[in-house]
């Protein structure tokens, strides 16, 4: 049984299908890679983080949001323009040609969000900086980064970890933090 | 509640969680079956509408359905009066045990059943155990652009606290956790408890009647609990030992 499959492998027929399982498999792959590996976005501008962070600007400044609600936010045109309307650098520099473009033609560009979570779980980030965690615990040190990048993968497991270890010894805080109902709904 | 336990053989968490956290009471006697709660359950859930054909092949997704029967043998017939049903939030609920994929959990935090919809692999067991018929499953990808190009404009109104669910997943009422939640941080935020009545969801809000009052049940002195404790109260399929958390108020 096994001797006749073999020889009908490497029969002329046994090639073909070969080849056609092979590209198959090949193509599954591929498209799994596509639609999981794919690079984000180009962000519209190359913004440095380590630059604005280093001027000492705070992260709530322009991620208002965080402290406030679910969503922290990320800053619109008028809000770059507040700053940088007082640049000199800023009508020069091809770097910013996007925001000056904005201003001046109406133009419009949309920053690329970095840190997201699926659509089946709903973040708050109010509880998690009320609870004393500060932007780096989760996103990094911005001080060393330019365009902001995930410094961790963010899954349930990250996220359980760190609930687990600080509700501690405590029951009712541990009932509450690994719930399911606490973000998937 | 005023299930006896001991009937029941209640042991361990059971018998704590027969206490529940979250209820809701029922007026049929206010109830003049017309739909604003089904409607309001839609808009606020993202619950998406089928055609003429699934919905022929009863398919309709609702959390909340107003209920009518028949009494009597035709054609001498009675009509009942209207009764709007949702998911009990069973204490004891069929249909979390079925689950292979534990996606349909309970929720110890907030007492409530669940359905996790990244777990859920679409067996539709839970459905076909649940003993009032509340779950609806998503036959099609209702809510996807792609498949539906009419739903774009739609989306515009999806509530974004709540997951667009596709097609394959079970869906069931979850008391509007998305408001518990939002009642729960903001009071947080301000330092103190949650307050009976600051918040209630969308199928009370709506109802012109007041015909749906939710709220804690643990808390003796809450609204709910006051009401739950009429003399018309019932819960529907109580024999069954579900420990359904939504109490009727039966036509006086």
């Amino acid at each position: 049984m096994v001797k006749r499959f073999f020889e009908w492998v490497i029969g002329p027929m046994g090639r073909i299908a070969v080849v056609i399982v092979g590209m198959f498999v090949f193509s599954l792959a591929a498209f799994g890679v596509y639609q999981t590996q794919q690079n984000p976005k180009p962000q519209p501008i190359q913004f440095p983080h380590n630059l604005h962070v280093g001027l000492g600007i705070q992260c709530l400044y322009c991620h208002p949001g965080a402290s406030k609600g679910p969503s922290a936010g990320l800053p619109t045109i008028s809000k770059c323009w507040g700053c940088h309307q007082q640049i000199a650098k800023t009508q020069t520099s091809p770097k910013l040609k996007p925001l000056l473009d904005a201003m001046t033609n109406g133009t419009n560009f949309v920053w690329v969000p970095v840190a997201k979570v699926p659509e089946f779980v709903h973040f708050n980030h109010r509880p998690h900086i009320a609870a004393g965690l500060n932007c780096e615990n989760c996103h990094g040190d911005m001080t060393k980064v330019t365009i902001a990048e995930n410094p961790q993968v963010m899954n349930m497991g990250w996220c359980l970890n760190c609930h687990r270890q600080r509700a501690g010894d405590d029951e009712a805080k541990l009932t509450k933090l690994t719930d399911c109902g606490t973000c998937h709904y | 509640m005023t299930v006896d336990l001991n009937k029941l053989h209640a042991v361990g968490a059971i018998a704590e969680a027969a206490e529940g956290k979250w209820g809701m009471v029922i007026d049929m006697d206010l109830c003049t079956g017309c739909q604003a709660c089904v409607a309001a359950c839609a808009m606020e859930n993202n619950i998406p509408y089928v055609e003429e054909e699934d919905a022929g092949y009863g398919r309709s997704m609702h959390w909340i359905r107003t209920e009518r029967f028949w009494e009597g043998e035709y054609p001498e017939v009675k009509i009942s009066g209207y009764q709007p049903m949702l998911c009990q939030q069973c204490g004891k609920a069929p249909c979390e045990p079925v689950c292979p994929a534990f996606a349909t959990v309970h929720s110890q935090a907030e007492q409530l059943n669940l359905q996790v919809y990244n777990r859920c692999v679409g067996t539709r067991y839970c459905a076909n155990n649940c003993p009032y018929q509340v779950r609806s499953f998503n036959w099609r990808d209702y809510q996807d652009s792609r498949v539906r190009p009419e739903i774009t404009i739609l989306a515009n109104q999806f509530n974004p606290d709540v997951t667009v669910r596709r097609r394959g997943v079970m869906e069931k009422c979850t008391f509007c956790i998305q408001r518990i939640h939002k009642a729960q941080d903001k009071a947080k935020s301000e330092g103190r408890e949650v307050e009976d009545g600051e918040f209630t969801t969308a199928c009370a809000q709506a109802c012109p009647a007041n015909a749906i009052t939710f709220g804690r049940i643990d808390h003796p002195e809450s609204l709910v609990s006051q009401l739950a404790r009429s003399p018309r109260a019932e819960h529907h399929l109580e024999e069954l030992g579900t420990l359904p958390r939504v109490t009727y108020l039966k036509e006086g």
